[in-house]
């Protein structure tokens, strides 16, 4: 290869890591001045001073912490109680075949499905009512969302769950746990203990990095604390959010941001501490030499955990779909009284627009992420630019609104925002790290022989990664499109602030309209944002056998035609 | 080592051809260039013309008062344009008082981006059928941008206007009433003065609250819309007989009864409290006060019963006063589960149109406090930086138009008192109207005693002080 070319596709790489990190860099930036006060044009006033005055600010805060950090440990509790208990045992392929669906439910929809549960008039009371509860009329004792905020940690456990099990399930096979777990109750160790003691401490640094991106997420979530939060206070990400498009306010806006920012790293910086704490603590028990005894309940207590979750994030979905062909159905009755197909035909074009909007989106989203990663990918493997995959986490790791708020300022300041293009550059920007994380295992992993085989048969380069490398990762390639369908399509704050309202998503949609619209029509509207990820995910589990069978059909010679040979 | 490739030495692609796109590329780009550049020129003698002409002098100042761009930020802002391929913008041809058929010409073709609050579908629904009327008659494209909050919009144009785009703007016609009509007007943020000039303005209702938006003078600068008013629904087969004022609300809640309103700054929450406010003043001199600017009132004292009235009040509601509504729709939705006995709505017809949608009871009904409730009316306006003014007009005309007004006072579409004055239009037109059947579930006509709005300024006062006591 010449060195020209080495040198061309070295700019090439640089110009993609640039266009990848251009928004993070700018949109800190459009943050951070204006909150100290250099944007007097955009933003007049000190942003510090003033968002420390706003009476909400504290609460907000308080509230922010609470939510954020008992979610996060619920959370980590929840994976490690699913783990112990329910691997190796029988429900387990059954659980891994739900939780990649469960996964791709975007979270507004699971939002709004598990406010129509739990709700004083949800579902659940339904069911009860009034045979066994002897409730004529909805109880008055709870209200969802509460203002204590259990709605939204429920939310959040729920939905993060299933993405740190994954996470760790996938690190699993690097374990060998299967031989850690004989050696452990050869010594005579409870399960539990071989768990904790054997696999828990070499599994957590590698999730750790998963668990600090759901710990920044929770801190700092939008669109579900909309949905399921206490309007009053709100939560900071929320109350910020409120105050960014006026500009009076927009300086105080930024310096929440920051501080959000702040928060986000003094968590980060809180959750090493305990780490070291509870390192310290378990190589003490290590050495204790207790064996331990069986804890069944403990077992039962886990599998109910899980069971728990996936029973209410399906409940919800099927009760989204109900509420969907519903025409009645008022409170004591389990189900509705009357059922139409009204809300998916007379409201039609309500429906379609904004789905055919994400749908766009997604798909060009999809594309442009698959385009950046396998370009970087192939020069990480022919050594052209460095590993550098703790890059791709950086926009995962900042909340959302400290980048975007100064982002948006940018594009506004550029005359860009309400560009249909920078709505999807900044999804990109949010999809681009799965679709590389996903595909970089497996690229890494495919054995290079092949590739080699065909040069020396003489095909070119073009003509291996087309025919050879592209079809042997044809899976984990459909799999990573599957995934940046799902955070498209789930993607709010981005197409809101970017959008500036002239390109409504579903994820949009439904948050602004929820509360003011037809129910029945906002679970239509849920279904939809529910299905769109669901069916990326069906094809791509189907199209690759579906691919397989046709290629070994087309290839394997027919008894038939073996008969006439 | 390599494959020989057939296409290698085909004779048929020669130089030439493969030179020729790029110079035929080379003048369209030039082409576009020049076309950019005598678009701009025109753009300026038509203003310099303009400036010397036009009655609107003041509003240019205006215009040249925002701060002057620099230099590299127009730069920035010319070549994203060009690497956008953003679509050519229409120019500004038509002034508020430019002759009918004038807009009508230039308004064809046009997209207009119309920002209206969102959160009810049944308006959707409506606005996507005058969307398809507006496209049939008038050519003119309608995109209805669904917002939370109009003040949003409200922050976005000031933003706007402090980064200096003054045309091509993202918004061109807004639904707005009250506080943000006021703070457009003073901050100087709206088009001009083209509401009396739309050919169905003739047909309006005479009635103070369309000459002054919440006390402050509309001076053509907004169109009427609708009218609306503060109503309560009740369902019989639970709460019989509702409370009709304040005190009996009170009194109501007081005995198991379930009641919550949405938190301010929720429109309906605002003008909840707004309507408490009034009636929990009895003393005529602070009445009075409410039709002034707040900064003249001594808000501390004249506020003092309603936060006590309300200390009271929000522990008995649903949620405690910690957990609200987020809307008057939602509060509707809570009524139909059981979880409220009174919902709260700004339109004397949603329970008819509810009903019929199989969103309420039939045993609902529709009453208003004894004394009478707060109504006003909502307009829609052209902001100053429109990029589709001649569009925003004609749908403004339509909006207004005896057809548009029809169907919106029908529950079955939105059923939404019109602004036209019945008296004024033809039998044909008349009998569009006498065919709207509100039902029994409606406010009944002529039922509930309008009270004024406050002062615009007040909304934003109260909401500021009821966060302050109740937001943490």
């Amino acid at each position: 290869m010449s060195v020209t070319s080495r040198w061309g596709q070295r700019v090439l790489a640089l110009c993609l890591i640039g266009l990848f990190l251009l928004p993070v860099i700018l949109g800190l930036g459009g943050t951070l001045l204006p909150a100290v006060g250099l944007t007097p044009e955009l933003a007049p006033g000190n942003g510090f001073a003033r968002i420390l005055a706003d009476p909400r600010f504290l609460p907000a805060l308080t509230f922010s912490v609470f939510t954020g950090i008992v979610s996060t440990v619920l959370i980590l509790a929840m994976t490690l109680l699913t783990l112990v208990c329910v691997h190796g045992t029988r429900w387990w392929s059954w659980m891994s075949a739900l939780m990649p669906p469960v996964l791709a439910v975007p979270h507004a929809a699971l939002a709004i499905g598990l406010i129509f549960l739990l709700a004083p008039s949800g579902e659940l009371v339904r069911l009860i009512s009034p045979a066994l509860s002897g409730w004529e009329r909805p109880p008055q004792s709870w209200v969802v969302p509460d203002s204590v905020g259990w709605s939204l940690i429920i939310g959040l456990v729920i939905k993060e769950t299933p993405f740190l099990l994954l996470a760790a399930v996938s690190q699993l096979s690097a374990l060998n746990v299967s031989a850690s777990l004989r050696i452990g109750r050869t010594l005579g160790y409870a399960p539990a203990r071989c768990w904790s003691r054997l696999i828990l401490p070499r599994l957590y640094p590698r999730i750790r990095l998963t668990l600090m991106i759901i710990l920044a997420f929770n801190l700092t979530v939008v669109d579900m604390a909309i949905l399921l939060g206490p309007g009053n206070p709100p939560t900071l990400a929320v109350l910020l959010m409120s105050l960014v498009n006026d500009p009076g306010s927009r300086a105080a806006a930024s310096a929440g941001a920051v501080l959000l920012g702040v928060l986000v790293a003094v968590c980060f910086f809180g959750m090493m501490a305990v780490e070291c704490v509870v390192a310290r603590v378990a190589a003490r028990r290590r050495q204790s030499g207790e064996r331990g005894h069986g804890m069944k309940l403990f077992r039962r207590l886990g599998m109910g955990a899980v069971v728990m979750i996936l029973i209410a994030s399906m409940s919800s979905l099927l009760l989204l779909l109900i509420w969907s062909f519903t025409r009645r159905w008022r409170f004591p009755d389990a189900l509705p009284s009357q059922w139409t197909l009204a809300n998916w035909t007379s409201r039609g074009d309500m429906l379609l627009q904004p789905a055919m909007t994400t749908l766009g989106i997604a798909v060009t989203v999809t594309v442009l992420s698959l385009l950046a990663a396998i370009i970087w990918l192939e020069f990480e493997r022919r050594a052209i630019v460095p590993r550098l995959d703790g890059i791709w986490f950086v926009p995962l790791l900042i909340p959302q609104v400290s980048l975007l708020f100064g982002w948006q300022a940018v594009a506004l300041w550029a005359g860009i925002d309400g560009q249909w293009w920078s709505v999807v550059y900044t999804h990109w920007l949010y999809t681009l790290p799965y679709v590389i994380l996903i595909l970089a295992v497996a690229w890494r992993e495919l054995a290079p022989q092949w590739g080699h085989a065909a040069q020396v048969l003489g095909a070119g380069y073009w003509r291996v990664l087309w025919h050879i490398r592209l079809p042997l990762l044809r899976r984990p390639l459909c799999q990573a499109s599957a995934v940046a369908v799902a955070v498209s399509v789930a993607q709010y704050l981005p197409t809101l602030l970017m959008g500036a309202g002239r390109h409504s998503t579903l994820a949009t949609e439904l948050v602004t309209s929820f509360g003011g619209v037809d129910r029945r029509v906002i679970a239509a509207l849920a279904v939809l944002q529910s299905l769109l990820p669901l069916m990326a995910f069906v094809l791509a589990l189907i199209y690759p056998v579906w691919r397989h069978a046709r290629v070994a059909r087309e290839t394997a010679p027919s008894p038939i035609r073996a008969l006439d040979r | 080592m390599s494959i020989p490739d057939p296409y290698c030495n085909d004779s048929s692609v020669d130089e030439h051809q493969l030179r020729n796109p790029r110079s035929s590329e080379a003048g369209m780009f030039q082409q576009i260039m020049r076309h950019v550049q005598q678009r701009v020129q025109r753009r300026v003698q038509r203003r310099v013309q303009r400036r010397v002409q036009s009655r609107m002098q003041s509003r240019m100042q205006s215009r040249m008062q925002s701060p002057m761009p620099r230099p590299l930020k127009r730069g920035v802002q010319l070549s994203a344009g060009i690497l956008l391929l953003a679509s050519v913008t229409p120019s500004f041809a038509v002034e508020p008082d430019s002759d009918w058929s004038e807009v009508l010409e230039e308004a064809r073709g046009q997209t207009v981006y119309f920002n209206a609050w969102g959160g009810s579908d049944r308006i959707n629904g409506y606005l996507g059928w005058v969307g398809k009327q507006l496209k049939a008659d008038y050519g003119v494209t309608l995109e209805h941008v669904k917002v939370a909050d109009i003040a949003e919009v409200v922050g976005q144009l000031e933003a706007a206007r402090l980064v200096g785009r003054n045309e091509d703007g993202n918004v061109d016609l807004m639904w707005i009433n009250g506080e943000n009509f006021a703070s457009l007007k003073r901050a100087g943020l709206l088009w001009g003065s083209f509401a009396d000039n739309l050919p169905n303005a003739r047909l309006l209702k005479d009635s103070a609250s369309m000459q002054f938006d919440f006390s402050v003078a509309v001076d053509g600068l907004e169109s009427p819309w609708g009218g609306a008013q503060l109503v309560f629904i009740h369902d019989t087969d639970t709460v019989p007989e509702p409370p009709r004022s304040a005190q009996a609300l009170l009194e109501f809640v007081r005995n198991d009864g379930r009641f919550a309103y949405p938190a301010p700054p929720a429109f309906h929450g605002t003008t909840f409290i707004k309507q408490l406010l009034i009636e929990l003043l009895t003393d005529s001199d602070a009445q009075a006060a409410l039709s002034l600017p707040v900064e003249e009132a001594d808000l501390a004292a004249i506020t003092a019963p309603l936060w006590a009235y309300l200390d009271e009040l929000h522990p008995l509601l649903r949620g405690s006063g910690k957990s609200w509504p987020t809307s008057g729709e939602m509060t509707r939705q809570l009524l139909d589960d059981g979880e409220l006995d009174i919902a709260i709505s700004f339109n004397p017809n949603e329970a008819s149109a509810a009903v019929r949608g199989g969103q309420l009871p039939e045993s609902v009904r529709t009453y208003v406090f004894d004394n009478g409730t707060i109504g006003n009316t909502h307009f829609v306006s052209i902001p100053w930086n429109a990029s589709a003014s001649a569009g925003a007009m004609v749908v403004a005309d339509f909006l207004i138009s005896p057809e548009a007004q029809a169907r919106k006072a029908d529950p079955e579409f939105w059923g939404e008192p019109t602004v036209l004055d019945l008296q004024r239009l033809d039998d044909e037109e008349r009998a569009l109207f006498d065919a709207v059947d509100l039902g029994v579930w409606a406010l009944p006509i002529g039922a509930g005693k309008i009270l004024p709005e406050p002062h615009s300024s007040w909304a934003q006062a109260l909401e500021a002080a009821w966060l302050e006591r109740y937001g943490q």
